[in-house]
């Protein structure tokens, strides 16, 4: 159990409880159910992939799991760390792990290099010269090397795409976490992400992805996860899924993603 | 010229000392944004004529070395008020800014505050700039008030001299209008306020 590197029991999330915190997305409805008692567990090398129907709250268990969004009641784990105990240095638990956003959310006023540098600086205080090394290292593995001083707006999706998963990647996180990281881009510019994130596989990094990107999905995942109605229906390595899944749902879900030549949201 | 534009310069600078913390106070702290609240109704909501003299005639008897100074009282009022003002200006600009900036400084190991320091401080002010113009000219405008206490504290001061009365006695229908005033602007604020919510959780801001 030892290199056990995230770990969630039992967790619980619902939306719209008070009013007040409603996000922009859920607002309309009184009260969503994200997550519903979800258990997963994560070794050191492991790459998942968590798919499923649109709103079925897959990406706030993501952020569960970040502790971005604060569980109601289940125990979240990074390490052996338990991180929803009260007292727990949340921010210095947040450095251990990296998170791409489906919507990407570069900052808008620091140039691609300043984007992986802020972490590296602020967070782990590296001197100057090596921050700057291992950004730029960091940009180098995600193939953006020729317009490291560009800002956000002038990047491409692909390569914003890109900055974005080096950011994550540039503080040596114990796992990253990446939230549908392609949906939100062009179908062309989809595939030089996704040879990123197969760069990534290649070298062991421990990933936990949202994605609807089966190509991928069966060629780099060790196991699959079907999520939905804000929980997990059935779990196991990509060709049961591609071949017999167990249960109904993930049957009718997966002929109708193969169906599409595109990509599903 | 040069009195109007320190004083605008001045009170845009109090302004900005005040309403920039305050606006993230609002925004970050709920448990004590009532406070930055009460303080942007009172105000926005009497007008600094009243609050000059209240300051000037109020407490300048009292505390002569900064509130006998006219030239201080204007500053000193016009740059609370511009911090009023200032402070709903710089929160709509973070709302622009957008809260997902927030999580994403959040999501590489930055605490609360420090993600508001490199995130989101350099970029509100970028947002902030159309209507930190139109709140500097009001400033320019509202400079000129400064002569209105010259010219009172004049006046003032001799009625004062021949009643040997107490100043207190010229503050009373200061307080009172700004009472006054403050019973006219609070309910519609209030009300505004109250109605924004609900259409707002309407349509699902």
């Amino acid at each position: 159990m030892a290199d056990l590197v995230m770990e969630a029991k039992h967790v619980y999330k619902t939306y719209g409880k008070s009013n007040k915190k409603a996000d922009t997305s859920t607002a309309l409805k009184t009260q969503v159910e994200a997550v519903k008692d979800v258990s997963l567990q994560i070794r050191k090398g492991d790459i998942k992939l968590i798919f499923g129907p649109s709103g079925s709250g897959k990406s706030t268990f993501l952020r569960c799991l970040a502790m971005l969004d604060i569980p109601d009641k289940g125990e979240i784990y990074l390490g052996d760390e338990c991180l929803t105990k009260p007292g727990v240095d949340l921010n210095k638990a947040r450095a251990r792990i990296g998170f791409v956003f489906q919507h990407i959310y570069l900052f808008r006023h620091l140039t691609a290099l300043g984007n992986v540098e802020l972490a590296l600086r602020q967070v782990l205080k590296l001197p100057k010269e090596e921050a700057r090394k291992r950004a730029l290292d960091a940009l180098t593995e995600v193939k953006v090397t020729d317009c490291v001083n560009k800002y956000p707006a002038q990047l491409s999706g692909g390569q914003a795409q890109r900055v974005g998963i080096a950011r994550a990647l540039a503080r040596n996180p114990d796992i990253i976490l990446l939230d549908e990281p392609t949906s939100a881009l062009d179908p062309e510019l989809t595939g030089e992400v996704i040879d990123t994130l197969r760069d990534l596989a290649k070298e062991g990094t421990t990933m936990l992805i949202v994605s609807h990107e089966m190509p991928f999905a069966r060629e780099v995942a060790e196991e699959m996860i079907f999520y939905d109605e804000g929980t997990i229906i059935e779990t196991g390595p990509p060709l049961q899924f591609f071949n017999a899944p167990n249960t109904d749902r993930a049957r009718k879900f997966m002929t109708r993603i193969i169906n599409r030549t595109t990509r599903e949201y | 010229m040069p009195l109007t534009l320190s004083i605008s310069i001045l009170s845009f600078l109090v302004g900005i000392a005040v309403g920039f913390p305050l606006a993230f106070i609002r925004v970050y702290e709920k448990e004590t944004s009532f406070l930055v609240d009460a303080y942007e109704k009172i105000f926005r909501g009497i007008p600094e004529i009243v609050l000059m003299l209240l300051f000037f005639f109020g407490l300048g008897p009292y505390f002569p070395f900064p509130f006998n100074n006219a030239f201080f009282v204007a500053v000193f009022v016009l740059g609370l008020r511009s911090g009023a003002n200032q402070s709903q200006i710089y929160r709509g600009a973070i709302h622009g800014v957008g809260n997902e900036q927030m999580i994403a400084g959040m999501s590489i190991g930055l605490s609360k505050w420090r993600s508001i320091w490199h995130i989101m401080v350099p970029q509100v002010f970028t947002f902030s700039t159309p209507g930190l113009g139109s709140e500097y000219a009001l400033l320019i405008k509202d400079s000129a008030y400064v002569y209105v206490i010259f010219a009172l504290a004049e006046i003032m001061t001799r009625a004062v001299q021949i009643r040997t009365s107490p100043p207190y006695d010229a503050v009373t229908p200061f307080v009172l209008a700004a009472l006054i005033y403050i019973a006219l602007t609070f309910p519609i604020a209030f009300w505004l306020d109250k109605w924004g919510n609900k259409r707002k959780k309407k349509i699902g801001l």
